[in-house]
């Protein structure tokens, strides 16, 4: 008692002034992290490093054979951490490299998927009546489409190229999108806010895009982020049939169709990449099932 | 009832039309004459133009359109370019058994695997038995179905050298459908888990179980022959849905284990550039995945006269 007394009557200068701006931020930094997979999203900035810094990063170029390692061991201490593939190129650069391909065709078709997606939920949703009926009809045929074997045959025609993949892939996988959106803007549409925008004399399509919209982002980002993990599959699954990203390109997926001869020699081969595929994925899924925690709670699962 | 199943036919109807002009457009995708796709780079502009007449490309493309239905509904589908040139059909058909095959095994996998142990972790969530339950259900959903198919090579044949890595079931038996169904059974297994799971511990909250749990039976009876019971039936729902992961699934898997189905069908023919034979799978596969729909339908309005009037 009597020493906090005297510290008061020693006016001391107060050292928390300056701190305090920094300890909010730390405070709202970890308000927003709540609850957050650290380690995915860490494996998740790792990745999209990469990608951006492949060339960077990767101590060897993607295609840049060393025939003398021919399916090399993975060693640590030598030049090829993660062993060497069948033509001699270094593993760990092909993976570096590789993470430009997933992540390219895993965050852009998925953007082309949500917006053709949000764009029908959207139209169909406001404008109800045949609109609806004739947009969810198209929606139920694409549910249907076997979409890998669609995607195979659509590719394969079109030419295999990184951008052939990603239109395809974006355009076979909306209909999730369409489907849960609609369901949200046929909710909103009858709350009081966008009744009252009615009366006020707004179109349907400012309503749309004024009044819905911004409502529905919140799920919109949650299914984006929990789509990309299946975009990657996907254009692995293509390159791994060897219909996807074109060769030399490296991507995870040919990588893997590499690897299926020399499966009873070079053990290493065909578990790196999958074990890049199956991180990068399963990041995407947790970071999604937190931000629907997050963001959107009625769609909580067990 | 009946009406229901009216309704739902002729909706079914209008989907697998909508679908046949969707294969018919992808399969033009390429631009310019389907058939330079389908020979061989040193074929001749003679060889181009008689097949080109043959299969009617030299028409305009609504014209094209109306033949296609038109034989379309006169069951034909054309014939195939490889595949001895018979009826793609006929060469769908045969591979058929296979897929089917592979299918439900995968599938009675999944369902055994997936369910039991879905209901094991739900009676005592958070053990060590729960955790371990979810953690590998959030791999199993993560990891690709060709690398589920890899890894088990790697172990069954490479390590252990217990089973071959390819052959079809003629071949090699009852062994030669394990690792197929396994790897393509994996995923499945992981998405029941976790339904099986959640809906488990929705229903052991409710006021039902409480009243048997208050009366005094057992904690065995009341998971298994109480709770079980309503908790398995949105694993219905689900074993339908997967029905067309299943295929693109089977696609890989066959191609992996040499699997003689529709899956590698496809693939090879696109290789062979077998057009014909490309548009027939599909086509099938879609119409399968579209009677499985209605079959999913009409079993809930039987299983719940709510959605009848919906």
């Amino acid at each position: 008692m009597v020493a906090r007394h005297l510290e008061t009557e020693l006016e001391l200068p107060q050292p928390v002034a300056p701190q305090t701006w920094l300890s909010n931020l730390m405070q709202s930094v970890r308000e927003a992290l709540r609850g957050a997979p650290v380690l995915s999203l860490l494996f998740l900035a790792m990745a999209l490093i990469c990608a951006i810094f492949a060339p960077w990063i990767a101590p060897y170029g993607p295609v840049e054979t060393h025939p003398a390692d021919i399916l090399a061991a993975p060693n640590l201490f030598s030049k090829h951490l993660l062993g060497a593939d069948n033509q001699g190129r270094d593993i760990l650069s092909r993976l570096i490299y590789g993470a430009q391909t997933s992540v390219k065709v895993g965050v852009l078709s998925v953007l082309l998927a949500a917006s053709v997606g949000t764009a029908i939920g959207l139209l169909s949703g406001v404008f109800r009546g045949w609109t609806d009926r004739i947009l969810m009809r198209i929606t139920d045929m694409f549910l249907a489409l076997p979409y890998l074997m669609v995607a195979l045959t659509a590719v394969s025609l079109l030419g295999a190229s990184i951008g052939n993949v990603i239109l395809v892939i974006g355009l076979l996988r909306w209909m999730g999108f369409a489907r849960v959106l609609r369901g949200e803007v046929l909710k909103l549409v009858e709350m009081d806010f966008v009744r009252l925008a009615t009366v006020a004399g707004s179109s349907r399509y400012r309503i749309m895009l004024r009044h819905v919209l911004p409502n529905i982002t919140n799920t919109l980002l949650v299914l984006i982020t929990l789509e990309i993990g299946l975009a990657v599959i996907v254009e692995a699954s293509l390159s791994f049939l060897g219909l996807g990203v074109p060769r030399p390109l490296p991507s995870w997926g040919s990588m893997l169709r590499d690897s299926q001869q020399y499966i009873y020699i070079a053990w290493w081969f065909p578990l790196i990449p999958g074990m890049a595929i199956t991180l990068l994925v399963m990041s995407a899924n947790l970071t999604g099932d937190w931000l629907r925690d997050r963001l959107d709670p009625t769609r909580r699962q067990l | 009832m009946g009406r229901y199943i009216s309704k739902r036919l002729f909706e079914s109807v209008i989907t697998l039309w909508l679908i046949t002009l969707a294969v018919f457009f992808i399969l033009r995708l390429g631009g310019g004459n389907p058939v330079e796709y389908m020979l061989p780079p040193e074929a001749t502009q003679a060889d181009i133009d008689k097949l080109t007449q043959a299969y009617g490309f030299d028409k305009p493309l609504f014209q094209q359109y109306l033949i296609f239905n038109a034989k379309l509904l006169r069951g034909d589908l054309g014939n195939a370019l490889a595949w001895d040139k018979r009826p793609t059909l006929e060469v769908v058909w045969e591979r058929v058994p296979a897929t089917f095959q592979l299918a439900c095994a995968a599938m009675s996998f999944a369902m055994v695997v997936g369910v039991g142990i879905g209901a094991v972790s739900a009676s005592k969530p958070d053990s060590w038995f729960d955790r371990i339950g979810r953690t590998v259900a959030v791999v199993g959903q993560s990891m690709p179905v060709f690398w589920v198919g890899l890894l088990l090579i790697l172990l069954f044949s490479v390590y252990l050298e217990w089973l071959p890595s390819a052959g079809g079931i003629d071949r090699l038996g009852w062994q030669g459908i394990l690792m197929p169904a396994l790897s393509l059974g994996f995923f499945l297994v992981a998405s029941h888990m976790r339904i099986v799971r959640s809906t488990m511990l929705e229903v052991l909250e409710s006021d039902y179980i409480k009243m048997v749990r208050a009366k005094g039976l057992p904690a065995r009876l009341v998971i298994w022959k109480h709770a079980f019971k309503n908790a398995s039936i949105p694993v219905f729902t689900l074993f339908f849905v997967n029905f067309a992961a299943l295929i693109s699934g089977a696609v890989v898997t066959e191609t992996i284990f040499a699997w003689p189905g529709i899956g590698r069908l496809l693939v090879d023919s696109l290789i062979l550039r077998d057009y014909p034979t490309t548009q027939t799978v599909i086509c099938f596969a879609a119409g399968f995945i579209v009677f499985i729909n209605i079959l999913v339908d009409v079993m809930y309005a039987w299983l719940d006269p709510r959605i009848r009037v919906a």
